[in-house]
């Protein structure tokens, strides 16, 4: 792998080397419309950092910002302390791994780890120990001369993850890593991202999928409509939101008029999908539960289900970017 | 790392059989089966098809008839009762190329006068050039196995407008005419040119010792290598948006590469796919059709990599100043076509009203093609290749420069 061993998170700060990762106050408009509304960011050394947010929150855009392929209207980027659009040379320090199977598909397995690791910046005798040891790290070693297009898809997507890492970036940029595969070889995935967390590297997840942004982040940032509406680890997330109470699920059999809106909104409750599901916390005891169901009925409202279970990054998903979320 | 863009596309074109076939067979193909056409239609083997109807029917008219029938470059079609009607029709059909008409109550004989032409050429202005020809041949006809009746012609508007001969002279032009027709007759019947007669006016002389074929071929050469270079040029610049559409390029822009690196890349292997591109035809022309292949391989190469190179830089112009692939795959055939159609890769450019031939200047096709004419087909000194080799090779920077620069647009958004 070829990358730097750096597992002290508290060496962020030394002087002339930067957190892996600084976005400050960033601004970004097209035309009329605000994708980044002052975001910031730090990345640490050893983390995974899960980024949620409804489609259009502004991830693309931050991620293209890092990379120093979009110019921010205000605000800074830093990669390890230098800008990545006036110092090029720091964009070797990022891995980049995109969403799509960003290979040659017709070509193979080593063919691909060669080529890209030479695009990436490996020098050429190097090239030979870096594929190696992506080979090995994978879990690919016995598939090196099949092409790409003939592997399975969570052997696809781990060569997807191993060509972004061969030069060694001190910086991961996933965007969702997991798309398509099965539950074993996610699981495999996720082993590889904890390994290189556990390397050192500060990896930067973007994800629809709530369950694996909890299981591997070590702090969640929550984006909506540009900005960074919560950050933190996963469990100091669910506190913030719910304290000790349990998270509490209405279902409506019917689309609710304005009338029950605003009954259910009086209740804390916020609109987590459709218009028929909506989450908040149950503050009082399970016997609480049939009061709030005989005062939403005279609002009006078909309560087809209520439930109530421990929370999760789930709700606090839903209760913080609920009103964006695509229908 | 240009080297490495290189690699992929080389073994990207390997393992794609249908790129290989359309790269490296379809172009030879289509090069044999155009060298076929247009090797047989140079004028050298074309016989006119002519329908005739004698309204004469005299022994002269009979006779200029015969030594039409013997006319290797003329078929006779219909039998020897054609109507004046009947032949029109044959032309209208396109079952004859052109037809002659004997016109009755005319003679072939008398040469002065104010009548009507004794003979009518019926045309279809489709075949237009079917008329010259056979009228050429109807005059040589006339005076190589008539040269009796065009003496005689001559003697009698002699007598009317300037001289009277006496009775001994009368006799003695009798006497001499009917011996001359005699001997044309005899002569005719033998396939040979009368001891008599009018001097021939025209001798034919070819430049460079090379068939009218050879030629075609050489010409059909450059122009199907041209036309399928740019198109397996374009095919491959596109791999660029696919590859911004798989993510590659976001990958390898988030590390030190940058769009110019890929376009190096792409530019190096596109030359040389187009050069190889390029000797399979010629290496067809040479081995099938008898191109001095050999005895011209450094001008050969220069031009190759010259047009190659050019089509390379156009190819990646269209690619990148395109956003998606659909959009840059009609845009580069609509251009491909055009500028093919105008440049002569579909239609030779000497056959092209002069307007044309100058607006084709514009294209690489054109000066690709006049540099490999002016190897293989005019035998010109490498002087005269200079100004095509500079002008593609200005094309092919041009064009790289401005790929480069419209590149930017991905890099940075």
């Amino acid at each position: 792998m070829g990358s730097p061993e750096v597992s002290a998170r508290d060496s962020d700060d030394r002087p002339g080397n930067g957190a892996p990762v600084e976005v400050r106050n960033a601004h970004r408009r097209f035309g009329d419309r605000p994708a980044l509304q002052g975001v910031d960011l730090r990345l640490r050394r050893a983390e995974i950092y899960g980024m949620l947010g409804p489609n259009g929150a502004g991830k693309t855009t931050l991620v293209r910002a890092i990379c120093g392929r979009l110019a921010l209207d205000s605000g800074s980027v830093r990669i390890t302390g230098a800008d990545p659009r006036r110092e090029p040379t720091v964009r070797r320090q990022l891995g980049i791994v995109p969403q799509e199977i960003a290979l040659y598909l017709e070509l193979t397995v080593g063919e691909n780890l060669e080529i890209l690791g030479r695009l990436a910046g490996v020098a050429r005798r190097d090239l030979a120990a870096s594929v190696d040891s992506a080979l090995r790290w994978t879990g690919l070693e016995d598939r090196r001369r099949d092409r790409v297009s003939t592997l399975s898809g969570g052997m696809q997507r781990r060569l997807n993850i191993a060509a972004g890492t061969l030069h060694g970036p001190e910086v991961l940029l996933l965007d969702e890593p997991t798309v398509g595969v099965d539950p074993a070889a996610r699981e495999k995935i996720h082993e590889l991202l904890r390994d290189l967390r556990d390397r050192g590297l500060a990896i930067l997840l973007t994800t629809h999928d709530l369950e694996q942004a909890e299981s591997l982040s070590d702090r969640i940032g929550i984006l909506v409509n540009g900005r960074i509406r919560a950050e933190g680890s996963p469990e100091s997330l669910v506190r913030s939101a719910f304290g000790d109470a349990r998270e509490l699920i209405v279902s409506l059999s019917l689309d609710p008029d304005d009338r029950g809106r605003a009954a259910l909104q009086r209740e804390g409750l916020t609109a987590a999908r459709e218009d028929r599901i909506w989450t908040g916390a149950l503050d009082g005891g399970f016997e609480s539960l049939s009061e709030l169901g005989r005062r939403l009925s005279e609002s009006g409202l078909k309560v087809g289900e209520v439930r109530v279970r421990e929370p999760g990054l789930r709700g606090v998903f839903f209760r913080t970017a609920g009103e964006e979320l695509d229908e | 790392m240009s080297t490495a863009v290189f690699r992929a596309m080389l073994l990207g074109l390997l393992r794609d059989r249908a790129a290989l076939a359309m790269s490296f067979i379809l172009p030879g193909l289509v090069f044999l089966i155009f060298a076929a056409i247009f090797s047989g239609a140079t004028g050298e083997q074309l016989r006119l098809e002519v329908a005739v109807a004698d309204g004469i029917r005299s022994s002269t008219s009979v006779r200029l008839i015969e030594a039409l029938g013997r006319e290797p470059s003329l078929r006779l079609i219909g039998d020897r009762d054609l109507t004046a009607e009947r032949v029109r029709e044959l032309v209208r059909r396109g079952t004859a190329d052109v037809g002659l008409i004997f016109r009755e109550g005319t003679s072939l004989e008398s040469l002065g006068g104010f009548g009507p032409a004794p003979l009518i050429l019926v045309s279809d202005p489709a075949r237009g050039a079917a008329v010259p020809m056979l009228a050429g041949q109807v005059q040589r006809a006339y005076f190589s196995a008539l040269p009796d009746v065009a003496l005689g012609g001559v003697i009698e508007l002699l007598e009317n407008e300037f001289l009277e001969l006496d009775d001994d002279q009368q006799r003695d032009v009798e006497l001499g005419l009917a011996d001359l027709r005699e001997e044309a007759m005899e002569a005719v019947e033998q396939g040979r040119v009368s001891g008599w007669g009018f001097q021939e006016l025209f001798e034919r002389e070819d430049v460079a010792g090379r068939s009218a074929r050879h030629n075609h071929v050489a010409y059909y050469a450059g122009a199907i290598a041209v036309l399928f270079l740019l198109f397996s040029a374009v095919h491959g610049a596109i791999t660029l948006l696919e590859e911004s559409e798989s993510g590659l390029i976001d990958r390898i822009l988030a590390g030190p590469g940058h769009m110019g690196v890929l376009i190096n890349g792409k530019f190096l292997f596109l030359v040389a796919q187009g050069f190889m591109q390029i000797a399979v035809i010629f290496v067809l022309a040479w081995a099938i059709h008898g191109i001095d292949l050999p005895g011209h391989l450094l001008p050969w190469a220069l031009t190759t990599l010259t047009a190659s190179a050019a089509a390379a830089g156009m190819a990646l112009v269209v690619a990148t100043a395109c956003r998606t692939r659909r959009q840059a795959q009609t845009l580069s055939n609509v251009a491909i076509l055009i500028l093919s159609a105008l440049g002569g890769s579909m239609v030779p450019r000497f056959l092209m009203p002069d307007l044309l031939q100058q607006i084709g200047w514009i294209t690489p096709n054109t000066w690709a093609i006049e540099a490999y004419t002016a190897i293989f087909w005019r035998d010109q000194a490498v002087g005269t290749l200079i100004v095509p080799w500079i002008v593609l090779a200005a094309s092919a920077i041009l064009g790289l420069v401005v790929a480069r620069r419209l590149a930017r647009r991905m890099e940075v958004l």
